[in-house]
């Protein structure tokens, strides 16, 4: 029997790992990169194999990423100041997610993001002279990067809850957080493989830009909630 | 053909218009949307031809104009070509 503060501290990361598989900008640059490779004339190995290392690129990046917050967390946490972290990422939730719910998209049409337009640029720039595996996956590392300012609170909240469990738990909850955080990246890999068109994708991604603008902003919010009133205030014992 | 083409913003300057480079965008993007390569060549031409003449008597024109008219007589050859096409500066 799974201790139930465990599959609560799963519960939490996998939550934080849905909120960043709803983030879009590993998407953008992943249809991008499909487009300037299918224009390219490659074969569609070619095609899969860049894709691939995207994808990988920016499982290697989530996963360092959020193993370095871990260590980080770990050393800083002492027993008197778990009531200070857990305030302080719940208030980085509930912060960035009302970020993304005032400005996650540019106005106008299109998938344009608010992320700054110098790494925008630069991404874009990339991925047109992306022609080797290797570039790829540095590509993917640069755009979990790029979308850092959006993915700090989820990985942030993941990693704290995450050095609370035992060692061989901590392992699956990160290995949980990335899978779980490249669902939205494999979709849209396993449908470019499949042949199907990027103007299908890109359009049903502009259709429903907002909905998942609301999806990421709502989650951030409802998981700043409960960790502020589920971990904070517990801890205080207010309520109680 | 000396048609000067500001770039967007008007702050990147300007350049002349290409048709080969027009041409080559149209290609790309019809190729993105998995179109056949002769259908992209007949769609760019067909492009092409069409900015010619409605550059035909401007000295100038915003690459934002000559991305919306392009996009415009791409929609009637490949409409999937012509939607990618007109985002593609917007997506990331």
């Amino acid at each position: 029997m799974i201790d139930i503060q465990i599959l609560t501290t799963l519960g939490i990361v996998a939550l934080a790992a849905l909120i960043h598989a709803s983030f879009q900008l590993g998407v953008s640059v992943l249809t991008l990169l499909s487009g300037h490779s299918l224009s390219r004339k490659q074969s569609q190995f070619r095609v899969f194999r860049l894709t691939t290392s995207f994808v990988a690129g920016v499982a290697t990046m989530s996963l360092l990423i959020l193993s370095f917050f871990a260590l980080f967390l770990g050393y800083v946490t002492t027993d008197d100041n778990h009531v200070l972290l857990w305030s302080i990422i719940s208030g980085l939730l509930i912060g960035v997610g009302i970020a993304i719910w005032v400005f996650y998209y540019r106005p106008g049409e299109g998938t344009r993001l608010w992320v700054p337009r110098g790494i925008a640029a630069f991404l874009t720039d990339r991925t047109k002279a992306t022609k080797r595996s290797a570039e790829a996956f540095s590509l993917g590392l640069a755009t979990v990067l790029g979308e850092l300012p959006f993915l700090i609170a989820p990985l942030a909240v993941s990693a704290y809850a995450l050095i609370h469990l035992p060692a061989a738990w901590q392992v699956t909850g990160i290995a949980l957080y990335v899978i779980i955080s490249l669902s939205s990246l494999v979709i849209v890999w396993m449908l470019v493989g499949g042949g199907h068109k990027l103007s299908a994708i890109q359009a049903w991604r502009e259709r429903h830009k907002r909905f998942l603008q609301f999806v990421a902003a709502a989650g951030l919010l409802i998981l700043g909630t409960y960790t502020y009133v589920n971990e904070a205030l517990v801890l205080t014992g207010v309520g109680l | 053909m000396n048609v000067q083409i500001v770039k967007r913003g008007g702050r990147r300057g300007h350049e002349t218009f290409s048709r080969d480079k027009l041409h080559r965008s149209i290609v790309a993007a019809c190729l993105s949307v998995r179109s056949s390569e002769g259908g992209a060549k007949t769609a760019a031409n067909a492009v092409c031809m069409a900015m010619e003449k409605w550059l035909g008597e401007r000295p100038e024109v915003t690459s934002d104009d000559l991305r919306r008219v392009a996009t415009r007589t791409l929609k009637i050859h490949n409409p999937e070509a012509a939607y990618y096409y007109s985002q593609h500066k917007h997506i990331v």
